[in-house]
């Protein structure tokens, strides 16, 4: 059964100032609710960018976006309460302990105080960061880190999560942690939005996907039809390369 | 709860970084005492404290013990009569003078008394005799005047001159006329056969000296304590903007800020957060620093902080400068882009603040383009609402336009780093 799209993103358009070229040039693409959609393509694509402006934080130039049934032009904030974002930079407070972070994010999304300290140790055990609690997040692995900044995305329980690069840098053990718990959430009904360059990871716990590349989209849809409308190719890395040459991207 | 929450974070961050705790509390206490102790001279100097001026008296009688004793109840005069235990002489005294170890001398020359009283009774004699009651024994004009001698050090002040010149001309004045109507009055006596009547000159004319100050505290007078405390506090309280800033623009490039801008409704806590944990801060920095210069100042050899009668326009202005330090702070911390940019501006922009509103040098000892300048700084307005408090003892009444500019300042900052952190792009 097709389900309604989370997410309608139509005609995008960014260009920032000063720069020669758009970040980000007519994008249409759309989530389904409970999906794990991709959202790939190589460094500087345009995907933080389309990220952005699906949380309201930049205006969008051109084009039109609704997410969970909100314009977000109209309603970024109300956009924002509703979504997580774990974003690729390992967005805490290195000096404070995960505890104190998680309580910290806790209260700034207005979780009551009686559930704050519940909900922290329920995170901090499904990720195996129960033990390291009272530890300062500057002495954490970059495993342990990138586990961490997932939790506090998940803190007030959102029925959308970005995810930008949620697996960057961290050891086959913890990828395979937080892979398996975005399986988990889409079971659970939460639908994600996966940002990666990582083609192949994707391929394994994505449904859809849309492949940007110097910020226009070159590919849409599931994965078997991506690759039968593009000569046939094996997977997503061979496709892209096949679409885009061998040349660097930045 | 979202502004608490914020309040609670940032002292979990400050505590934890010894760096920011020492610039903000240690470092100022070390340099307010630092500052008040070089310039205590200065400022004894600026406020012409005690003037020592050597005393030789060659007349060892009534003249030079008045003179003498009307200078010693002066509290700008220390006399000098002996040196190493031994009587100064005028030869000793022109020496020292001219030397420059001493700024002046006052000699009372031998025969002083004997030589005045012998004028006081040829002029009261030719007094009786012109109006028939004796004849004129002697000349008044064949005696020469009585020759008192004051040496000063040519640097010396003007004003320092002046004081001592008309302090002794008053009490020799002062002496003449109380011998003069003295014989006048015995000789008045002898010829009626009543007794002598005591005359004081004065209870005729009562020169009354007031302080200006708005109640009955009184006023004193700048000195290095009373100058360097507010001064150094505020400069300290300024400085918020070295942890403020730092952190904030840590936040923004590590990508907690982003985070925090992702959670819905959280932008106007986090700043309103901030700037109320860094207030307490300034207020605590205020408090440690007057606390410095009740207890410790006095330890060193320095004068006590005078606090004045007004506690509670103490606390408004305390509150008032707190508002407009962490006010700009946060807009050096959200308008500039890299921690170096920021510390590097906002620690020059503080200095020359500073340094125009009279923190480094009293706005009065500056030259005038500079006083002409003073009156821009938000430390200016702070230090004078501090002066008007601490030194005479000013009405809430009085320091209301230093309130009213810093709280501008204040609002003025703060509106123009939320209206800058809302508009960045946090990419």
């Amino acid at each position: 059964m097709i389900q309604s799209p989370i997410i309608t993103a139509f005609g995008l358009k960014k260009t920032y100032r000063g720069a020669s070229k758009p970040a980000v040039d007519d994008l249409s693409f759309d989530v389904r609710q409970k999906e794990i959609f991709g959202l790939l393509g190589p460094n500087g694509a345009g995907k933080s960018t389309t990220l952005m402006m699906l949380c309201g934080l930049i205006k969008m130039d051109a084009g039109s976006m609704e997410v969970l049934g909100l314009d977000v032009r109209q309603n970024g904030a109300e956009v924002r309460r509703r979504i997580g974002v774990a974003p690729q930079e390992i967005a805490l407070f290195p000096t404070m302990t995960a505890y104190e972070n998680l309580v910290y994010f806790s209260r700034m999304y207005g979780l009551p105080g009686t559930a704050i300290r519940e909900t922290v140790l329920e995170y901090l055990g499904v990720f195996g960061l129960a033990d390291k609690s009272s530890q300062r997040v500057a002495t954490f692995s970059g495993g342990m880190k990138r586990r961490l900044n997932l939790v506090a995305a998940l803190l007030h329980r959102p029925q959308l999560l970005i995810l930008d690069e949620p697996t960057s840098g961290v050891d086959v053990q913890s990828r395979r942690m937080i892979l398996d718990y975005m399986r988990r959430l889409q079971a659970e009904g939460v639908t994600i939005l996966y940002s990666s360059h990582l083609l192949d990871e994707a391929e394994k716990v994505c449904s859809r996907f849309v492949i940007l590349d110097e910020g226009r989209r070159i590919a849409a849809g599931a994965l078997a039809e991506i690759l039968a409308a593009n000569g046939g190719s094996d997977n997503l890395e061979q496709m892209f390369l096949h679409l885009t040459g061998r040349g660097v991207r930045d | 709860m979202k502004i608490l929450a914020t309040i609670w974070k940032e002292s979990i961050l400050l505590v934890r970084d010894l760096g920011g705790m020492s610039l903000i509390f240690l470092m100022p206490l070390a340099l307010v005492i630092v500052m008040a102790l070089i310039q205590d001279n200065s400022f004894e100097i600026m406020q012409e404290s005690r003037l020592e001026v050597l005393f030789v008296d060659e007349d060892a009688d009534a003249l030079g013990q008045r003179i003498a004793q009307a200078l010693q109840a002066s509290p700008n005069i220390h006399l000098i009569k002996n040196l190493k235990g031994r009587p100064l002489t005028a030869k000793t005294a022109e020496r020292l003078v001219r030397a420059g170890d001493y700024k002046a001398a006052l000699i009372i020359p031998e025969k002083a008394s004997i030589t005045l009283r012998k004028k006081v009774e040829e002029t009261a004699g030719g007094l009786f005799a012109h109006y028939g009651f004796g004849s004129v024994t002697s000349s008044v004009k064949a005696s020469p005047p009585i020759d008192l001698q004051i040496l000063f050090d040519p640097a010396i002040k003007p004003n320092y001159r002046q004081a001592l010149t008309g302090a002794v001309e008053k009490m020799t004045t002062s002496v003449q006329a109380t011998w003069l109507m003295d014989d006048i009055q015995r000789r008045l006596g002898e010829a009626t056969g009543r007794g002598g009547k005591t005359i004081d000159f004065s209870e005729m004319i009562h020169v009354r000296q007031n302080d200006a100050s708005s109640d009955d505290a009184g006023g004193m007078a700048l000195n290095a304590v009373q100058h360097n405390v507010p001064a150094w506090s505020m400069f300290a309280m300024f400085f918020i903007l070295f942890p403020l800033a730092g952190n904030f623009i840590k936040e923004r490039e590590e990508g907690s800020m982003l985070r925090l801008r992702l959670i819905s409704g959280s932008q106007s806590p986090v700043i309103a957060g901030k700037f109320l944990f860094y207030l307490g801060v300034c207020l605590l920095q205020l408090v440690l620093m007057i606390g410095v210069g009740l207890y410790v100042m006095p330890l060193f050899g320095l004068s006590k902080l005078a606090l004045g009668a007004n506690h509670v326009g103490i606390v408004l202005t305390g509150l008032a400068v707190a508002m407009a330090a962490t006010g700009y702070g946060l807009l050096i911390a959200v308008y500039f882009i890299t921690p170096q940019q920021a510390l590097s501006f906002g620690a020059i922009s503080v200095v020359i603040l500073a340094a125009i509103g009279g923190v480094w040098v009293p706005v009065f000892a500056m030259p005038p383009i500079m006083q002409k300048l003073s009156p821009f700084s938000p430390l200016n307005w702070g230090l004078s609402a501090f002066n008007h408090l601490f030194l005479r003892s000013a009405s809430t009444a009085a320091i209301l336009p230093d309130l009213a500019k810093l709280l501008f300042f204040s609002c003025a900052t703060l509106a123009a780093s939320l209206l800058i952190h809302r508009s960045r792009i946090v990419l």
